[in-house]
Order: C-alpha cells, then structure tokens, then sequence
C-alpha cells in the first residue's frame, strides 16, 4: 500500500514536471534550430573578416561598372565616425561565400529603415527613372555609403549635390541669407519641400508646393504676426489678405492651377526682399513680374503714358500695384474698389480729382456708387493716352464717343461739358467763373446781411423783453384793453 | 370767444405744407451730393438706399416743389388778369416791394438800435415779403437748373455742354442759400424768436386773434377798421385739433430742418 501510495505521488507530481521540461526542452530546440533565420541565416562573417581584404585601398573590382568607382576599398576609419559605427558589414552585404565572385545583391536599406524606405517609394526621390526600375535617388545619395550620416548632420549640401541651381539661389534669397547669419526661423528647403523622405514633385497635388497649396506653405512662417514682428516683414497679414484676394480666390473658390500664387510673384527658391533691385517684387520689376502673366495689358500699359514715364524712369508713374494693391488685389467689379481706384488717381491728380467732386459724376461716387463716371470711364485705364494723342479717349476726336458709352444720345454739344470744371479759371469757362463768383457774393450778401439784422434782433429780443414796451397803439383804432382782455380767454381754450 | 381772422386760405396752408415737405424731402437727397466728403453724407445716402432711390426721390419732391409754384402763380395770374385783382401787384395786399418797406426796414434796424420806436407793419413785412421772394427766385433758378440737369439730354440740343457745369454749380449753390436761409433766417423770423417759440400756428390754422393782429400789424388792422372790411375776415377760432396737428407737423418739420442746417454747417465748416 505504501509503495503505491509513493507511486501515485510520482505520478501526480513529477510526471507533469517532466511533460513541462519536455515541452520547454523542444521549444528551445525549435528556437534554436530557428535561431539563425531571425538573426543570421548563416555564420555571418564579422567586420574583421571584411576589413582583412576590404581594408586594403587599392582593392578594386574585376570588371569595372559604368558610373561606379572600381574600388572596394572601405575605410575603417570613416565606419567607425559613421552612424552605423556597430552595424556588420554583413547586416547590408547579403553576401552567401567568402570570397564571393557571384555578383552581391544590392544594398536594402529598407530591410531596417522600413518607414522611411515606403515614404521614399511615395515621394518623388523614390520614383523611377523614365524607362528604368532605378529610383532617382537611391539612399546613399544622400546618406553616403559607409559614411552614413545622422540625420541632423544632414545639409543643403547634399540637395545642392543634384539641385545645385535651387540651392546657389537659395542662397541669395532673404531665407538663405537669414540663415546664414544663424536665424533658425528662416525656411530652408524641408520647410517648403516637406518632410525628407516624402518629398513630392510640385506637379503631385499632394505636395506642398503644388500650387494649390503653396500658399499653405508659406503661411505657415507668414500668417504669425509676431514672426512678422521679429524678422521686421512690413505685412503681418499676408495670408488674410492674400486668401481674400482675386487671385486667392481663384485658387480657393474656383481651383485655378493658372491663378498667381506666392512664388508666382515672389519666386521660389531666389525670394529677394523688395528692396534688392532684382527682386521680382522690387518697384521696377513689377510690371514684368504682373505682365507674367497678364501679358496683354502689359503691352497696353507699356503704350500708355504711365507706362511711358515709368520706363523713363519715373517711379513716381503709377504701376500695377498702385491701383489694383499688392496681395490685396480686388475684383475690378468690386463696388469698393471701384470707389477707391478714384481716390489713388487723386494722389497724382489731386486737381482734377477736386474739381471731378464738384461734378454729379464725382459726388455720386464719393459717396460710393460707381454707376457714374469714374476716372477711367473716360481715360481707360491700363491705355491711358495724352488727350494731344489721336487714339486717346479724351482727344477731342473722340470725346463724344467717349460720351456715348454711358449717355446714348450725346451730341457734339454734349461732349463740350467739363469733366473738372475750374469755377477759378475764366479762360477755361468764363461763365462758371462769373456764376460762381454771383453765387458767393450772393451767399455773403444774404447771409451777411441777415446775420447782422437778426443779430441785432435777438440783442433787442433780450433787452425788450426786460423793459417790455409796447409800440403804442394810435388813437380811434379799436378798444386795445377789450382786446387784451379776450385774449385771457383766448390762453384759457389754448390750455 | 376771441374774435379771429383769417390770415391763409386752406387752400394756402395746404400750398405751404406741400412746399417744406417738398424743400425738406429735397434738401434730404440733395445735400449729401454737395457736402460729398462728409460721414453723414455716405450714411444718408446709403441708408436711404443707394443714389437711385435718392434721386428718385429728389426728382419726385422737385415735381412736388415745381407743381406748387406752378399753381401758385397760375392762381396769382388768374386773379389778376381774369379776376382784375390789381391790388396784388401793388399796395398793401400785394407782395412786391414797397417804398414803405425800405423804410420800416430802416425803422425796424433803428428799432433794434433802440434809437426808434417799432415799424407798424401791415399785413406783409419786409422780411416776409423777402422770404417769398427768396423762395420764388430759389425756385425759378434752382428748379430751372435741376430740370435742365434732370433732362440733359434733351436740353444739350440747345446748350452747349459747358452750361452743365453752370447749372449744377448754381443748383447747388443756390440750394445751400436756400436751405440755410430757410433753416437759419426763416425759422428764426418766423416760429423760434421768443414771441413765436417754439412755431407760429397761424400757417396751420390760418387764423389770428385779434390781439395778435393789433400787436404785430396795426397798420393792417388800422387799415380793415378803417375801411370797414375787418369783418369779412372774422372767423371761427382754431379748433384743438387743428393747433394739435399744426403744432406735431410744424414741429417735426423744423426738427428736420434745423437736424440738415446742423449737418450742413458742419460739413461746411469743415470743408
């Protein structure tokens, strides 16, 4: 009975023991029968081993490959420095035998950086060569072989290695320069382009720099007022105003790829302040950087006098931004603007501008209704000529067809009216100079001598009123103390 | 019962209310054009709903103002060629200008002065004849103009362009006399001098007491006793409601009137 109580002791408790030790034993094995696929499939051979033949530099290749160099020489001391400083050779070298005269596979930098190998696949960097199945760019561009680099070490220079021309004029530009003189806020290429390994062509409409985005882009250094502050940009709101704009809406209601963007105006990678002289903003620059694309009206403008002065060199001469702003820019239609545009003619023409408000045409839109006449219902606007040029509007020619675009049935008469009378002039019309001076001295006359007599009236008022007198009544003409007294009946119905 | 007589016919007053509903609708629309620059210019004007219906309504209280004037002086022409009422053209009935009125705007000054005794006046003063003429020369000359700006058109056949520029710098001109007359001149003779104030009742009820009348014309009450006519004018006294309805319309109307001389003094000083 004892035996078989101590024999059901082991079986209860040791047999299970064992099934586990089994179970834990085989598992190991499998582990380690699995081991060398999960880590090296095969007995890998370390750097060392490597190094004893690719140490030497003047180790080259049998047959040399086009565009590659002959060497195989790898210099250890340029690994070591690397970030991958502890990674084997074997780890990217998926070489089976030693010596291996087979040709290596590739490279696949994406067996470990998985992440950023798919974002490469995306972006345009990863794309293929027209024609190939090889990527534009390959990760060593940019990372270097076995001098991979860490991230942040990484440059403009190794975008300059291909876009050489987009960094030499980065470089000029206000952000390149801002950099330069150690301004981490100033945007480099990754603050447009997006984040490295994603990069997308502008064309991608998924890209920051598409032009249905762009102005994403920039606004997000140049819709912060307080940056604008810090860097002393002069327009804190740019974004605002843009995004209102014509060319904003454009872009935002009516999807247009054509409409203006920032770099349309700006450029991209050469943005120069509008100070620099060949900035595409600078003040001489404007008219070839609107006529970009308004090209028709930038040959009509050229025609015109403004135009004119203005190539002459007169900066004072009206450009495209004087009448229409700068991000701003408003519908020409726009009741406001219209209203305005008047207003900008006036800082030149301040004369005219004064004597138009002395006409219906100028008082109905001062008061901002633009039905009437404005200054360029009658000199055009982009071909504004000198009334002495046969083609101008206001050539005294053409002055009644002039007319006609607004009053149907003007006459050779009707056309004679003045746009900016002078009432001051009397060559120019003698009877507005004698009518105004009639009416002024009519006005003093009127009210001077009315001023006076009433003046004097309310003194008297003042004074009557304490002492009351009576102009007396003359004798027989009616019983004045009856009167008086009816009139207290009189107050009485009143009340 | 006070005994009354009749100063304006109904026909009279109902003249008078259509003319300063008219002036004031006028004056409303036109001056924001003049005084252009100034805020509450760009606020009438938009308010009222766009220089369309401003000058819809301009043209509309002109027609009024010019169909006032154009029965009134039918009626006067009527009377004196059909009804042979010469005595509207001269004497103390009639509204032109006498000698008499020279003098007594000469007394009234030295009256003022206190060098004199107050003019006895008859039934027209100087000044009230002054403000008839005013308004029939204001009239003529700013409805002459805004008929010529308002049919340009037609007009331009006959004159040529630059007489445009004259027509609206003396419409305009000539309104701002009016205007500041009327609001200034007028309403301080006529209803805010103390003896009136705050609005003479008699152009809405048409009546005065006959205290009134011995008080500010003796000449002309003299004159009806003399000649045994004052009794033709007796009249019932004004009835309350009449006073009542005078008394809100005329005070609404100088509101106005004295709120656009307010504006325009301030746009013209400011200009």
């Amino acid at each position: 009975m004892m035996q078989q109580g101590r024999h059901d002791l082991v079986e209860r408790t040791l047999k299970p023991l064992l099934q586990l030790f089994c179970i834990g034993l085989a598992f190991t094995g499998v582990l380690l029968l699995l081991s060398p696929c999960i880590a090296d499939a095969e007995d890998l051979p370390t750097k060392e081993v490597c190094l004893a033949c690719h140490g030497d530099s003047d180790m080259t290749r049998s047959a040399p490959r086009p565009g590659r160099s002959n060497s195989l020489f790898v210099n250890e001391e340029v690994m070591q420095k690397s970030a991958h400083a502890s990674v084997e050779c074997a780890s990217c070298h998926k070489i089976k035998t030693i010596p291996h005269n087979v040709p290596v596979a590739p490279v696949r930098c994406g067996s470990c950086h998985d992440k950023e190998q798919t974002a490469l696949h995306d972006g345009v960097h990863g794309s293929t060569r027209a024609g190939t199945r090889v990527p534009v760019t390959a990760c060593a561009d940019c990372h270097g072989t076995h001098d991979v680099m860490r991230t942040l070490s990484l440059g403009i220079d190794i975008c300059a290695k291909c876009h050489s021309k987009e960094v030499a004029d980065y470089r000029t530009s206000v952000h390149g320069k801002s950099r330069m003189k150690g301004d981490n806020e100033a945007a480099t290429c990754r603050s447009c382009h997006g984040t490295t390994h994603s990069i997308l062509s502008k064309t991608d409409e998924r890209s920051w720099t598409y032009p249905l985005n762009l102005p994403k882009t920039c606004a997000q250094c140049h819709s912060d007022p307080e940056l604008a502050r810090r860097h002393n940009i002069p327009i804190a709101n740019v974004y605002e105003l843009y995004i209102d704009s014509i060319h904003g809406r454009a872009l935002t209601q009516s999807g247009l790829l054509v409409t203006a963007t920032c770099s349309s105006c700006h450029g991209n990678h050469a943005i120069l302040p509008p100070s620099d002289p060949k900035s595409r903003v600078n003040r001489a620059n404007i008219p070839e950087t609107c006529g970009g694309c308004h090209a028709g009206i930038l040959t009509t403008y050229r025609e015109s006098i403004h135009g004119k002065k203005f190539a002459e060199g007169n900066t004072k001469a009206p450009i495209c931004i004087d009448c229409h702003t700068t991000h701003e820019i408003r519908r020409v239609a726009e009741e406001e603007w219209k209203a305005g545009v008047v207003k900008q003619c006036g800082t030149c023409h301040a004369e005219s501008l004064a004597a138009y408000r002395d006409t219906f045409h100028g008082q109905v839109s001062a008061l901002g209704f633009t039905r009437v006449a404005r200054c360029s219902d009658c000199h055009g606007s982009h071909n504004i000529l000198p009334k002495s040029d046969s083609r101008s509007m206001v050539n005294p020619a053409n002055r009644m067809n002039t007319c006609r675009k607004c009053h149907k049935t003007a006459n050779a008469n009707f056309a004679l009216y003045d746009p900016h009378p002078d009432p001051h002039n009397r060559d120019r019309n003698p009877a507005l100079y004698y009518a105004a001076k009639f009416m002024t001295w009519l006005l003093i006359g009127v009210f001077g001598f009315f001023g006076v007599h009433n003046g004097l009236w309310a003194i008297r008022m003042v004074i009557g009123r304490r002492g009351h007198t009576q102009p007396p009544l003359p004798p027989g003409t009616g019983d004045s103390a009856d009167l008086n007294g009816k009139e207290m009946d009189e107050e009485k119905d009143d009340g | 019962m006070a005994k009354h007589y009749l100063r304006f016919t109904l026909f009279q007053r109902i003249l008078h209310v259509l003319l300063f509903t008219s002036v004031l609708g006028l004056v409303t629309t036109g001056m924001p054009l003049f005084f252009n620059q100034s805020g509450w210019a760009f606020w009438i004007a938009h308010t009222m709903g766009g220089f369309g219906v401003m000058g819809f309504f301009h043209r509309l209280f002109g027609t009024t103002m010019l169909s006032v004037f154009t029965v009134h002086m039918v009626l006067i022409l009527r009377r004196v060629v059909i009804g042979r009422e010469y005595r509207l053209l001269w004497g103390p009935d009639s509204m032109v200008p006498q000698p008499k009125d020279f003098v007594q705007l000469f007394q009234n000054i030295r009256y003022f002065i206190g060098l004199g005794p107050a003019p006895r006046f008859d039934r027209f003063t100087y000044w009230e004849k002054f403000d008839y003429w005013a308004v029939v020369w204001g009239m003529g000359i700013i409805g002459g103009t805004g008929l010529i700006l308002w049919f340009h058109d037609f007009f331009s056949r006959i004159f040529p362009g630059w007489f445009f520029n004259v027509a609206i710098l003396v419409h305009g001109e000539e309104a701002l006399l009016a205007s500041g007359f009327l609001f200034a001149v007028h309403f301080f003779n006529t209803h805010i001098r103390p003896e009136k104030f705050p609005i003479d009742l008699v152009i809405f009820t048409g009546r005065v007491s006959g205290h009134e009348m011995i008080e500010e014309r003796p000449e002309q009450y003299q004159r009806l006793v003399r000649e045994g006519k004052l009794e033709k004018f007796e009249t019932t006294p004004p009835p309350m409601w009449l006073k009542n309805l005078g008394r809100i319309v005329g005070a609404i109307a100088v509101t106005i009137g004295l709120t656009l001389f307010v504006l325009i003094l301030y746009a013209f000083l400011r200009a």
